[in-house]
């Protein structure tokens, strides 16, 4: 089905007014194997603003690398600063004792900002099924909160079959398969594990997508169960915003994709984000 | 109408060894998806110039996109020692008949070494007729490329596929020399684009799709939504790429 307002909107480069588009993906900071021009969180809101993104949900490179606790506190300055453009995943790191990682949950729990967990099992070299993000998961189990984890097809850590053997141990967390679409032995496992579990979403973050890599999907599994993401600023959102607008599915699914999936899943209070053009649409 | 006209630097046709169903093989097909997605005109070498044999199949290529003339030949090139091609300048010769285009470069796929004692005759020649030489940097070890560009300072060189993890290697490159291009399809680090521009300028990048295999829409979007001026996304999206058809002088 055409889809000619989204798709005009793109290829005008214009800002999108009045959809509501949540990025269930981001980071913030620099990161050590390369340059980015645009690292801080005022760099990402301009370019949010810029595109019509009224959300981002983020885990900071700091979290995912060598300082999970000094990089769940940036990101909530950094929420602080732009309130209601960014949001924070709490980020956790399995080579850490139990009891310090039991204590950085309960802090944020504390605080009111515990919204969904982050893990990123690749760079920690550390099986997502492993004892060390357990309590993790039995916590995110017993409140029902998702959890996006770092993916890619054949990673020994986190592949999609480790994370949908997670999806089905925790039948309440929702297991976020991030990278979903970054090649098609990946979007091909992806779905596999998504088409065996109602607990798997499927995160579209990464660098280029294939052709037809979001139709093949949406047949595939629906639109239901897809999240826009993109790895800001690891990697920049103008691209991957352009394949979902762009791409050869009816502009519900699109609207469904880019924000009205992560409303839904992350809490009703993303009703409350609007995008910079105009009111939100809430559904 | 959008503003932008894009000349796609990095498309290709033909059947090849691995395709899927989506992936598009002809040059109707190429041209369909091209409207799509506002590409006016595409540079394109063909899969048996690639995977079999870079002679035939860029007579191949020729034949196939003689009927469309948005379609622009980039010939499949080896070094002539082996004498597998037409001189470098026959070559350039038929490009030439054929309306101009440029030359693609797999030194790793097709075993040889882009450095002078393999490549210098051909990189002379196309130096000297200023043909752009297009080359994916999984395809030439960033050591080598210092010593091309310096040997060469005239030469246009594209450099394909070189992902988001480049500019430490880019940048110092960049800062010497003023004949090194970037296709900005997977140039996607947040802010890449305007960084460029605002340090070394416009010149230095160019629209490129990667189809059959690329979403294009990523590339188009890059550019759309860019925080550059129009006249600066203009040059990115297709201007650059004309110039160095037409043998322009690079100028940033």
């Amino acid at each position: 089905m055409a889809s000619p307002d989204l798709r005009d909107a793109c290829r005008m480069g214009e800002a999108l007014a009045g959809e509501l588009v949540i990025d269930c993906h981001t980071h913030l900071g620099p990161w050590h194997n390369f340059h980015i021009p645009g690292p801080t969180a005022q760099d990402m809101v301009r370019t949010m603003d810029r595109l019509g993104v009224a959300l981002s949900i983020c885990s900071p490179h700091l979290a995912i690398g060598p300082d999970y606790r000094l990089g769940n506190r940036e990101v909530m300055a950094a929420a602080e600063a732009f309130p209601g453009r960014i949001t924070p995943y709490v980020t956790i790191n399995p080579h850490y004792p139990a009891a310090e990682v039991g204590e950085e949950i309960g802090y944020w729990q504390a605080q009111g900002h515990l919204r969904a967990f982050k893990i990123h099992p690749s760079v920690h070299g550390y099986r997502a099924d492993g004892p060390g993000y357990a309590p993790m998961f039995e916590f995110a189990d017993a409140r029902g909160l998702p959890v996006l984890s770092h993916s890619w097809a054949g990673d020994g850590h986190c592949g999609p079959a480790i994370l949908g053997t997670l999806a089905e141990r925790y039948p309440r967390v929702t297991v976020i398969v991030a990278h979903a679409a970054s090649g098609w032995p990946m979007i091909e496992e992806a779905c596999t594990q998504a088409e065996a579990h109602a607990n798997v979403f499927l995160d579209l973050t990464g660098s280029q997508l294939f052709c037809r890599a979001l139709e093949t999907m949406v047949e595939r599994i629906g639109a239901e169960r897809i999240l826009f993401g993109t790895d800001l600023p690891f990697v920049d959102p103008r691209p991957g915003l352009g394949r979902v607008l762009m791409a050869r599915i009816g502009d519900e699914d699109k609207r469904r994709i880019l924000g009205l999936n992560a409303q839904a899943l992350f809490g009703a209070d993303m009703a409350r984000a609007h995008a910079p053009g105009g009111p939100a649409r809430g559904r | 109408m959008p503003a932008l006209q894009y000349f796609d630097c990095h498309a290709r046709i033909g059947r090849w060894t691995a395709p899927r169903p989506e992936h598009i093989l002809t040059a109707e097909g190429l041209v369909a998806e091209m409207d799509r997605y506002d590409i006016a005109e595409a540079l394109v070498h063909h899969a048996s110039a690639w995977e079999w044999a870079p002679a035939p199949g860029n007579e191949t290529l020729l034949r196939e996109i003689a009927s469309y003339p948005r379609l622009h030949p980039c010939f499949v090139a080896l070094p002539p020692a082996t004498r597998e091609m037409p001189s470098p300048r026959e070559m350039v010769a038929q490009l030439r008949e054929a309306g101009g285009g440029a030359v693609r470069l797999f030194p790793q796929f097709h075993q040889y070494r882009l450095a002078d004692w393999c490549c210098r005759e051909l990189l002379e020649v196309l130096e000297a007729e200023r043909v752009p030489v297009l080359l994916d940097v999984t395809q030439a070890d960033w050591g080598v490329l210092p010593e091309v560009l310096t040997a060469h300072p005239a030469l246009p060189v594209v450099l394909l596929d070189v992902g988001y993890r480049s500019d430490r290697y880019l940048y110092p490159l960049w800062e010497r020399h003023q004949n090194l291009h970037v296709e900005i399809g997977s140039y996607v680090m947040h802010g890449g684009v305007e960084a460029v521009c605002a340090r070394f300028g416009p010149e230095r990048l160019l629209f490129g799709t990667g189809l059959p295999l690329m979403d294009p829409a990523g590339p188009t979007a890059l550019l759309a939504y860019a925080d550059a001026p129009v006249a600066a996304t203009q040059l990115i999206a297709g201007a650059n790429l004309r110039r160095l058809l037409a043998g322009e002088a690079q100028d940033g």
